[in-house]
């Protein structure tokens, strides 16, 4: 795997479609949202990422208009949807937008049909308009077949199909997804994510997707929104967030970290690399990837990038001797819990068979994998 | 498209029309108390309106009459204790034991309540007055002497008001023992408690509340009853705090301003009652009330259950078959009597009571009331149950506390109210159809919005809101999303409030004109002026039409079922 660049990506960028400014959300008293600016490209597929109350799908629902902001903007299309600044707010159904909800939301009056076909009548588009869009839409989630039942006899992973169908079938501009995997077991979750993904693409649509699913916002988004109380903490591509976390809440909310802090040893600084002295007296060698640093310094490694031998490994820097407390089997790795430098540390190893008891070993990480994150904000 | 324009026409759109219907509730509500405190506070010239002087002393003259208080609280403690025993027992044999046909037997213990407090007094009149009742005939037909039960007492109304209010306690207790996590049990006795001892130390603690809450619920019912007290207590001159009122009213000189204090003190007992009950239900219970639904454990009693069965039978028979049973076989009768001769028997009763003008009119008014009562009522009922539990407009928790007040006024002193109030009004509808109609939609705004919003609240919103995500305007989305999923709870709302009209006492004895006679008030007159006989005809020809009405009800409610509970 190359070792991520700092660059901006994207998908599709042919101009901005959704811009949030300065967005700010009251539930009663509790501001939920504070102050969130971020935009989506044309065709892009971006994801608010966060742990429950962080007020992504609050963010979500005033871009549909289904919450009243307390203050800041939404653009459309350059047009603004709500704005408190200019006293506007489009009511929902005249946004031309689309959502998916985390429920489903599938009428259990109508039959896979009507309910596909509701956008269109609103839109009164001709008999047989309709019905060559709403069987277009449902052979495009493998549904066509279900098209006379009622929407009661449909299981969940088919609720969501039908539910997907109807949210593009009139071609909305935007798609807004709220949580909507979040019901299906986890297999199912899996292979929807696929679809979906690759749906979003034929399509070609914007979108907007919530989830606090790691593993689905790294499969399915060009972007990640990543969310805390109510304000952004980082934005970038899957692989950014991933590999570059930039703080200790997205390093540790985003897959498993390993912190490790110590002072800064600018002396030792060398190839680009910045070094730090934990309190336990060792060296780490990690990478700033254009980040400043302070005299102390906190930096991230994923479970994964740890490798673990019995042997001692050659080279010099970024390896020690550490002390097994346990090791987990858990299938597909096992997890091994050492002491290091008066710190306790997990690494992840493939296919390692797990041995009893505590016993020493020898653990080291390339330079580039141990990221330097950003300080954090005093308060938070 | 002028985006800056739409924010306001939004607003206008949903809020102003459920903005009128929240004014026209509060005016239906309020306009009428204000009128009785009004009255009550009166201490002027009492021929002169608006009052020309305020004062306490009505409520003084409640003093004078210490007997009707006496009456009342003893009647209320007689048949709330009874009405408790009957619920708590039932509803323990129904979802605690193994009792055979427990699954038909517990729809059936809700008959009692449609079966009106009126019925029972007729039925228990006719068989337990002291010279005529049946049940005194047939005790001296068996050589005894005198009488050995009485109906026209304090204990004579105490029962027939049991038997009614216990397939309420029933609701409520049954539903308290039902949302009981049966593990809280289980842990008891994983622990090693005996069977007696988790019973006394988990079971009890753990229902007491609900208990508590059912009992002081029906003794506020109990406080302002007054079907039963009308037909059983009066002929004695027994009179209790709503008799009294009536009969206040009624009487020449009317004594106006007694009567609503009489009023104005119950209203605010029972105000006082209903805010501790619903304190109860909220904060006093712990685990209990967590609207969530467990299969109770059921114990097994053995041959215990098969005496248990003929309890609930017990109850039933008494409560439904034996009313019903009465009544039909004196409408049957020339003179109704235990033994009657071969040529006793006779239709006319009911040839009589059909071709009365005044029993046909009165008959044909509560239909039309019934269907303009529940067609209008459900109308404003939902756009109030929308405006209240859906659309998140400031000061809506306020609204629901002034449609929900009807609850805590007796109906008879509420149309006290509303009688002070439009015999001022410049608009001539006193003495017409137009006040009843009125009166109706507003004593029933808690029972329709109670009924209408259990629907709504569980329809999932996102069902509307995706109709919005959609492009849906507000009326295609009400049209073609809320009302369809809404539609079988609003016609369960339409049924119930045509059976409550067609059945309405308290409010229409006071309210009906000579030219719009009810039917339920003209049951009352017949009973007083005319034969029993007839009466019992009437009453039965009443009943048949309200249980076509239920019959419905149940049918559609056990079939959508299935439907509601979807999302």
């Amino acid at each position: 795997m190359p070792v991520p660049q700092n660059s901006t990506p994207s998908a599709a960028t042919s101009g901005t479609h959704i811009a949030v400014e300065n967005l700010q959300i009251h539930y009663g008293t509790v501001l939920a949202v504070r102050g969130v600016s971020f935009t989506v490209e044309q065709g892009e597929q971006l994801t608010l990422l966060g742990p429950s109350g962080c007020g992504k799908t609050t963010t979500l629902r005033a871009i549909a208009g289904l919450e009243k902001p307390t203050s800041g903007e939404i653009r459309i299309g350059g047009a603004p949807v709500y704005s408190s600044a200019r006293k506007v707010n489009l009511p929902a159904e005249n946004r031309g937008l689309s959502m998916v909800f985390q429920s489903y939301a599938i009428w259990p009056h109508m039959t896979v049909f009507e309910n596909v076909a509701y956008g269109l009548r609103v839109r009164r588009e001709s008999k047989a308009e309709i019905e060559a869009k709403v069987d277009r839409a449902l052979d495009m989630v493998q549904m066509r077949p279900y098209r006379d039942r009622r929407a009661s006899q449909l299981s969940g992973g088919q609720q969501q199909r039908v539910a997907l169908a109807r949210a593009f079938v009139f071609s909305p501009s935007v798609l807004l997804f709220d949580e909507p995997l979040s019901n299906l077991d986890a297999k199912l979750r899996g292979d929807m994510r696929i679809e979906l993904r690759e749906l979003q693409h034929r399509l070609g649509i914007t979108s907007v997707y919530v989830t606090h699913d790691l593993e689905e916002a790294l499969a399915m988004s060009d972007r990640i929104v990543v969310m805390r109380d109510g304000v952004i903490e980082q934005v970038g591509t899957p692989n950014e967030i991933y590999n570059l976390p930039r703080n200790a809440f997205v390093a540790d909310f985003v897959g498993s970290a390993n912190l490790i802090s110590g002072r800064h040893r600018a002396d030792l600084d060398t190839d680009g690399l910045v070094a730090i002295e934990t309190a336990g007296g060792d060296i780490v060698y990690g990478s700033a990837y254009g980040r400043p640093i302070g005299d102390t310094a906190t930096m991230s490694v994923r479970t994964v990038h740890f490798k673990f031998s019995t042997q001692r490994p050659a080279g010099e820097r970024n390896v020690w001797p550490v002390k097994v407390d346990r090791m987990v089997f858990q299938g597909d790795f096992t997890q091994v819990h050492v002491t290091w430098s008066g710190q306790h540390l997990v690494i992840r190893c493939a296919a390692l068979e797990p041995t009893e008891g505590a016993h020493d070993a020898f653990m080291s990480v390339d330079p580039r994998r141990v990221v330097l994150l950003e300080a954090e904000k005093a308060g938070a | 498209m002028t985006q800056t324009m739409v924010a306001g026409r939004r607003f206008s759109a949903q809020a102003v029309a459920g903005v009128v219907v929240a004014i026209v509730a509060a005016i239906l509500v309020l306009y009428p108390v204000f009128f009785l405190l009004q009255a009550a506070l009166d201490v002027g010239d009492p021929d002169v309106r608006p009052p020309t002087a305020y004062g306490f002393s009505n409520f003084g003259g409640l003093l004078q009459y210490p007997q009707i208080i006496f009456n009342t609280l003893g009647v209320s403690f007689i048949a709330t204790a009874l009405a408790l025993v009957f619920g708590f027992m039932l509803a323990w044999i129904l979802t605690r034991t193994n009792v055979p046909g427990r699954r038909w037997l517990e729809p059936l213990m809700v008959v009692p309540f449609y079966l009106t407090p009126l019925l029972g007094a007729l039925a228990w009149s006719m068989l337990g007055s002291q010279e005529s009742g049946f049940i005194n005939q047939f005790w001296r037909a068996l050589g005894g002497s005198g009488y050995i039960i009485d109906a026209n007492t304090a204990y004579g109304i105490a029962w027939v008001m049991a038997l009614f209010e216990g397939s309420v306690a029933f609701v409520m207790i049954s539903a308290v023992m039902k949302s009981m996590d049966p593990s809280l049990e289980e842990a008891s006795q994983v622990m090693g408690a005996s069977r007696w001892r988790t019973m006394l130390r988990i079971t009890l603690p753990l229902v007491i509340p609900g208990v508590l809450g059912a009992a002081i619920f029906v003794f506020a019912e109990m406080l302002g009853s007054f079907a039963a007290a009308l037909v059983l207590g009066s002929p004695n001159r027994f009179y209790v705090v709503t008799t009294a009122i009536y009969q206040l009213t009624q009487q020449y000189p009317p004594k106006i301003p007694l009567a609503a204090a009489m009023g104005a003190s119950l209203f605010i007992v029972m105000f006082v009652m209903l805010f501790i009950y619903r304190w109860i239900v909220t904060a006093g219970s712990y685990v209990t009330i967590t609207g969530k639904a467990f299969r109770p454990r059921v114990n097994d009693v053995g041959r215990l259950r098969y005496f248990l069965l003929a309890l609930c039978l017990l109850y039933l028979f008494v409560a439904v078959v034996l009313p019903l049973a009465t009544l039909m076989y004196a409408s049957f009768q020339k003179l109704a009597v235990a033994f009657p001769t071969a040529d006793n028997w006779t239709l006319n009763n009911y040839r009589t009571a059909m071709s009365m003008n005044a029993v046909r009119s009165a008959l044909s008014n509560s239909l039309i009331l019934g269907l303009a009562t529940a067609t209008i009522g459900v109308l404003l009922m939902t756009l109030l149950s929308w405006l209240i539990y859906r659309a998140k407009l400031p000061g809506s928790s306020i609204i629901e506390y002034v449609v929900m007040f009807p609850q805590a006024v007796p109906r008879l002193v509420f149309a006290f109210g509303i009688m002070w109030a439009w015999l001022v009004s410049p608009i001539p509808i006193y003495g017409t159809l137009w006040l009843l109609l009125i009166a109706y939609i507003t004593v029933f705004l808690p029972l329709g919005i109670r009924t209408i919003s259990g629907v709504m609240l569980q329809v999932d919103k996102s069902l509307e809101e995706c109709a919005q995500m959609c492009g849906a305007p507000w009326g295609y989305r009400m049209r073609t999303v809320t009302v369809p999923l809404l539609w079988p709870g609003l016609i369960a709302a339409w049924l119930l409030l045509f059976i409550a009209s067609i059945r309405e006492l308290g409010a229409s004895i006071l309210l009906m004109g000579p030219h719009s006679k009810v039917i339920t008030p003209s049951i009352v007159e017949s009973w007083n002026a005319t034969s029993s006989e007839l009466t019992a005809a009437m009453a039965l020809i009443q009943t048949a039409v309200v249980a076509v009405a239920v019959a419905i009800l149940l049918a559609l409610t056990r079939r959508v079922g299935g439907h509601t509970r979807m999302d």
